[in-house]
């Protein structure tokens, strides 16, 4: 199979002589640079620029002068950065730890040789296919005290008979948003787990069953390291996906009640908009150390996973 | 052995119910609230408040009327439409042209440009709005669609890059060098070749960058000020800053914006699942 495709590689070079190989690398260069100079222009260049602006006391209209970390001392001297870090974190880790559950036990029951498979994998697709701000909206007519479906479920069913402000009271503001993040990112995992699930070898299932495996020791040794490679790549994308995420904390409360909901992305739109463009700056870059951390992670299994 | 076979069936009857039970309950709650966008959008605007219900007491379209009445939601409309469709085809070209370069020539920087093609595509945008919005006020792109066009390709093109270089891996090199035997220049088999054989691929693509674009809220508050350069995912965002929150009208716009997405999610579904779970696609 390689000596066929050396020797027309072979036959190919020798056609165009030496001069070709030269055009050749040239000419792939010339196909890359244009993604490559508008993601450094867009990308790296707007990325190194925001840093330097966290360091300015920049704001709109003016250059601003280098003033050290003093944007990032005012902001840790303030109750609404800890909030963020505290929402963050929180939306991050039990968003995704539900959409895990519910994505892995969704994908093993449509994994099954049910009948109806693939309508039921197309349904629970669907909050995916649906724009986030319009999910997100949706949401936020779900949780109205009068007039939202979630409370009237409540009242038609007997379960609550009382009208709940879920996203005006501190309390469930947080749960709500956490809920309406979960329906529509968990669709991600569960198709992500579906593949994962359909490449795991049948040969080794079989060959357990006739070890005498019973179908948990078949789920813990066989199936869970087969599909945790994906698991580990969708955790860590879906982290930084919900760690940036504003839609979802934007449409829904705008942060409140009292920043009850506020986290990074919101803190630094509104930092924007007092126009002290050095500290709404601060705000992205505390983000940074973290969210580099898993970016890196999570490249480097991509990148292995592509080879 | 005649004890264990009704036991063993009726185990496997029983877990056929409970996970038809599972999966309804699921299909439950992933669709309720998309019937309450529908149901919304179709009742009365009194009765929202005033006759909370399932299903609408009266149907009526007069949320849509009303809220397309004064042309501006349909001017978002357009916008949206120039804007996700100039992304899409500017993506398709230039990047299925980066992900041919690196997926058939080896050369001395091609490792680096994937790594910094995969860094731009996970670096977040709630991280870049803030420069963006300078850089595009310098270029004196601020609140237009240009800039947001402009913009927008920081996510699209590394995405669009990433995604087609999976599927250009793919087809057969020998294809190719045939092609070249017989004739075509490298352009002429790139274009010849390996774009119609990836044409799922590029369909695929095309639709996350047209969606990815579509639904974009972020940059667009941040980047445009006037209500002639209003996104749609902007002009639904503005009628909730309102005092009194138009339900009806606000539904009745998420219908018209999300619709349209789901049908071509239906119809197109095979070839982005495969996208989305090999490149991991955020929707």
């Amino acid at each position: 199979m390689t000596d066929v495709v050396s020797s027309t590689d072979s036959k190919v070079q020798q056609r165009r002589g030496l001069p070709g190989s030269v055009r050749t690398k040239l000419f792939a260069y010339a196909l890359v640079a244009p993604v490559v100079l508008l993601i450094l222009g867009l990308v790296a260049y707007p990325f190194l620029f925001a840093v330097w602006v966290s360091f300015t006391d920049m704001v709109i209209g003016s250059a601003g002068n280098f003033i050290g970390f003093r944007n990032f001392q005012y902001l840790a001297g303030t109750a609404t950065f800890w909030s963020a870090i505290w929402n963050t974190v929180t939306i991050v880790l039990i968003s995704d730890a539900l959409k895990l559950c519910i994505g892995l036990g969704l994908a093993l029951l449509v994994h099954q040789h049910l009948p109806g498979r693939g309508l039921f994998r197309s349904v629970l697709m669907l909050p995916w296919a649906m724009p986030a701000f319009v999910a997100f909206l949706t949401w936020r007519v779900l949780y109205q005290p009068i007039g939202g479906g979630i409370n009237l479920i409540l009242n038609l069913t007997g379960l609550y008979s009382g009208v709940i402000d879920w996203l005006g009271t501190r309390q469930t503001a947080m749960a709500s948003v956490i809920m309406a993040s979960v329906w529509r990112g968990f669709p991600f995992w569960f198709v992500s787990i579906l593949a994962a699930l359909q490449s795991v070898p049948r040969e080794l299932h079989e060959a357990a069953i006739v070890d005498g495996a019973n179908s948990w020791q078949r789920f813990w040794n066989v199936t869970i390291p087969g599909i945790l490679p994906v698991i580990i790549v969708t955790t860590l994308l879906s982290s930084i996906w919900t760690a940036n995420g504003f839609e979802h904390v934007w449409l829904l409360t705008a942060g409140g009640p009292s920043d009850a909901t506020m986290v990074f992305p919101v803190l630094a739109y509104f930092g924007m908009q007092t126009q002290r463009i050095g500290e709404a700056a601060a705000v992205s870059v505390y983000m940074l150390p973290v969210l580099a951390i898993l970016v890196i992670f999570a490249t480097s299994l991509m990148m292995r996973r592509e080879e | 052995m005649a004890d264990a076979a009704p036991s063993a069936s009726r185990r496997y009857l029983t877990g056929r119910v409970l996970s038809y039970m599972a999966l309804a309950v699921a299909v439950i709650l992933v669709l309720f609230p998309i019937y309450w966008m529908l149901a919304t959008s179709l009742k009365l605007p009194r009765d929202i408040l005033r006759l909370p219900s399932l299903w609408p007491s009266r149907f009526t379209l007069d949320n849509f009327s009303k809220l397309l009445a004064d042309g501006n939601f349909l001017v978002a409309i357009r916008n949206s439409l120039i804007v996700a469709s100039t992304v899409t085809v500017i993506s398709v070209i230039i990047s299925s042209f980066a992900a041919y370069s690196m997926v058939r020539f080896r050369y001395r920087f091609r490792g680096v440009i994937g790594r910094l093609i995969l860094f731009a595509y996970l670096t977040p945008g709630s991280l870049l709005f803030i420069p963006l919005s300078i850089v595009m006020a310098q270029l004196k792109l601020g609140n237009s669609l240009q800039g947001l066009i402009l913009v927008y390709l920081t996510f699209s093109l590394p995405l669009a890059t990433w995604l087609l270089q999976g599927y250009f891996r793919g087809v057969p090199r020998e294809l190719e060098e045939q092609g070249m035997i017989d004739g075509l220049t490298r352009f002429g088999a790139l274009i010849r070749i390996v774009l119609p054989l990836s044409a799922p691929g590029i369909a695929a693509v095309a639709i996350f960058t047209f969606t990815g674009a579509w639904n974009e809220l972020l940059f667009a508050l941040v980047l445009t000020t006037s209500e002639s350069v209003r996104t749609a995912p902007l002009a639904l965002n503005y009628l909730i800053t309102s005092d009194v929150l138009p339900w009806g009208p606000l539904m009745a716009g998420a219908v018209i914006s999300s619709v349209p997405l789901m049908i071509l999610y239906f119809v197109a579904q095979r070839f982005m699942v495969a996208g989305m779970t090999e490149g991991g696609v955020k929707g």
